[in-house]
């Protein structure tokens, strides 16, 4: 892959719509298996109402042929209107679910920040938590350890390091997660609309932080809303539209083509 | 990244490889539909597996009054229901042991085995949060739950030695046997608890039958009353639940009681393979659609 980081081909994926699985019930299940052999009987016969079964699955291609290329290095914007598929296109990188079509290789150790704070437990302590959270992103303990002092400092929670994070404020704990997710600096970094927390100071921190991973050499794929955060972080923005790649190019005149259909 | 870690290839949707340059490559695609959870994965993740349990177990124990020793009490209360009604008023036979103590030495793995169940069986519906915004093997979310109650396993069974005492029982030889059986009742709570965990993230109704499920399952094991009192079919058909194995076994390993459960482990390392196979290759299905339907 040389100095490709990211390579999607013809990357698709299908949901399913209608029958939504969680509203399965395994009764209905069993009684529809059951009814098989019997319903090559009645077929001929007047089609009765289906009351009890859900509707025939629908399905929602939420990205298709996707084909894009990465380099390492390079900081890239997904734009793109609600339900485009920008976070579907991120959870397929990170593996959080399979795709229907195509495929992807990614070259070094990917980290998702779809969310921040991700497996804090609100019984545990903050020291617990950027443990557990850390791990969880993919760190090693050792590396936690590592950079727990640093991960602290740069929370400023130094005295509420031993209380449990239910006892937090919101921007308490939003301010660990963060210290926490900074500290870990993948190959691939997949960052999902996780920009507009904590107060002004913070999250000059943060950009601070983020200008550093991108200057370490880390490969940054990001999900905004902003047309001003893509064009200040990223020379290259993806525009997806109906999961589609609409445009893919600097981001300045990405951007402002994708403002511009806004409107 | 370790060379030796990374060097695994997995059959789910991801292959892992090392490129020329030694950095990790991870190639996404569709995985087939059947297949088996990979054990190199598992053990590339086994510090995040280590967390997961550790975070249970602490979890467990700060969110209860009584923190650790909810683990005893439970299993001690139940006995002592269980001495008064059925050894005393019921007067169930439990050969040459104190009716308490034959309860006890029983209700230490059917404890792992009911709250193992349970608990894994809940377990990918509640970790929902970290299934849709993370990748790792969702096996480790059953495993690390039922993993989680081998630490109050352990803190009841201290108990037991104290009844032993109390009682005057010493161990025979027999003791030896002791870690085989309780490697059984591991697998077959596990086995039970992938199929559990999957059904129960595919369809909604299945944590309504769990309880009901666990409650049948006791009166299917011989912790209440001695498997001696059945007889014939009744006598192979409870050999065929892998708990009564356990139950006996310990019995046997522990106390001295009973005679050794001979062919009846064999038939019970068969059920328990056959549901553990099929448990992985099931729950491996589940998987490949999981984050969608959490
Ligand atoms: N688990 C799911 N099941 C069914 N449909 C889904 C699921 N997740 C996302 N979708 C649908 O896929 C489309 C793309 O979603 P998403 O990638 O989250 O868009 P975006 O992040 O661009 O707003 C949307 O129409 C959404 O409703
Ligand atoms: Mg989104």
């Amino acid at each position: 892959m040389g100095d490709i980081a990211v390579r999607a081909e013809g990357l698709g994926k299908r949901y399913l719509l209608g029958e939504r699985l969680p509203y399965r019930t395994l009764r209905d299940s069993l009684a529809r298996a059951a009814r098989v052999p019997f319903r090559a009987l009645t077929v001929r016969r007047r089609e009765a109402p289906s009351q009890g079964l859900p509707a025939s699955p629908r399905y929602l291609w939420a990205l298709r042929e996707v084909s894009l290329e990465v380099k390492r290095g390079e900081a890239v914007a997904i734009v793109g209107r609600n339900g485009s598929g920008k976070s579907t296109l991120l959870k397929l990188l990170a593996r959080i679910t399979e795709p229907t079509q195509g495929w992807a290789e990614v070259q070094g150790r990917v980290g998702a920040l779809l969310e921040v704070g991700t497996g804090f437990h609100p019984e545990l302590t903050g020291r617990e938590n950027i443990f557990l959270n850390g791990v969880i992103l993919g760190l090693n303990r050792a590396e936690i350890r590592r950079r727990f002092d640093e991960i602290v400092a740069f929370s400023e929670l130094e005295k509420f390091l031993d209380t449990p994070v239910k006892h937090y404020s919101s921007g308490m704990y939003v301010r660990l997660a963060f210290s926490v997710a900074a500290h870990f600096v993948p190959d691939v970094l997949l960052l999902d609309e996780v920009f507009a927390v904590g107060d002004h100071a913070f999250r000059q921190k943060c950009h601070h932080r983020l200008r550093e991973t991108l200057q370490a050499g880390t490969t940054v794929l990001l999900v905004t809303h902003d047309p001003a955060v893509a064009e200040q972080w990223c020379s290259r923005a993806v525009w997806l539209e109906g999961g589609q790649v609409r445009a893919d190019g600097p981001s300045a005149s990405v951007v402002q083509a994708y403002v511009a259909s806004q409107e | 990244m370790g060379k030796t870690d990374a060097q695994f290839e997995t059959r789910t949707s991801s292959v892992l490889r090392l490129n020329r340059r030694e950095t990790l490559v991870v190639r996404i695609q569709p995985s087939r539909r059947w297949g088996f959870p990979s054990l190199g994965e598992i053990w590339h993740y086994r510090e995040l597996l280590y967390f997961l349990v550790w975070r249970d177990v602490k979890v467990r124990y700060k969110q209860t009054v009584l923190g650790a020793a909810w683990a005893v009490l439970q299993p001690f209360l139940t006995m002592v229901v269980f001495s008064l009604f059925f050894g005393r008023f019921a007067g169930i036979p439990s050969g040459e042991l104190p009716y308490p103590v034959f309860s006890y030495v029983g209700l230490l793995p059917w404890t792992l085995f009911s709250q193992g169940i349970n608990q894994a069986g809940n377990s990918l519906a509640a970790s929902a949060h970290l299934v849709t915004k993370v990748y790792f093997p969702r096996l480790l979310i059953p495993l690390a739950a039922v993993l989680a109650l081998v630490v109050d396993f352990a803190i009841a069974f201290g108990v037991l030695l104290g009844m032993m005492l109390y009682y005057r029982i010493v161990p025979t030889s027999a003791v030896l046997w002791f870690p085989g059986f309780f490697l059984l009742a591991l697998l077959t709570t596990l086995a039970v608890g992938l199929w559990l965990a999957a059904l129960n993230a595919q369809y909604r109704d299945v944590r309504y039958v769990v309880p009901f499920l666990t409650q049948l399952w006791l009166f299917a094991t011989p912790v209440i009353y001695p498997s001696f009192l059945l007889q014939g079919v009744w006598r192979v058909l409870l050999g065929l639940n892998p708990m009564t194995t356990v139950v006996e076994g310990m019995r046997w390993a522990l106390l001295g009681v009973g005679a050794p459960p001979g062919r009846m482990v064999w038939a019970s390392v068969g059920v328990v393979a056959l549901l553990l196979i099929t448990g992985l290759l099931y729950f491996r299905h589940t998987e490949r659609t999981l984050a969608d339907v959490v």
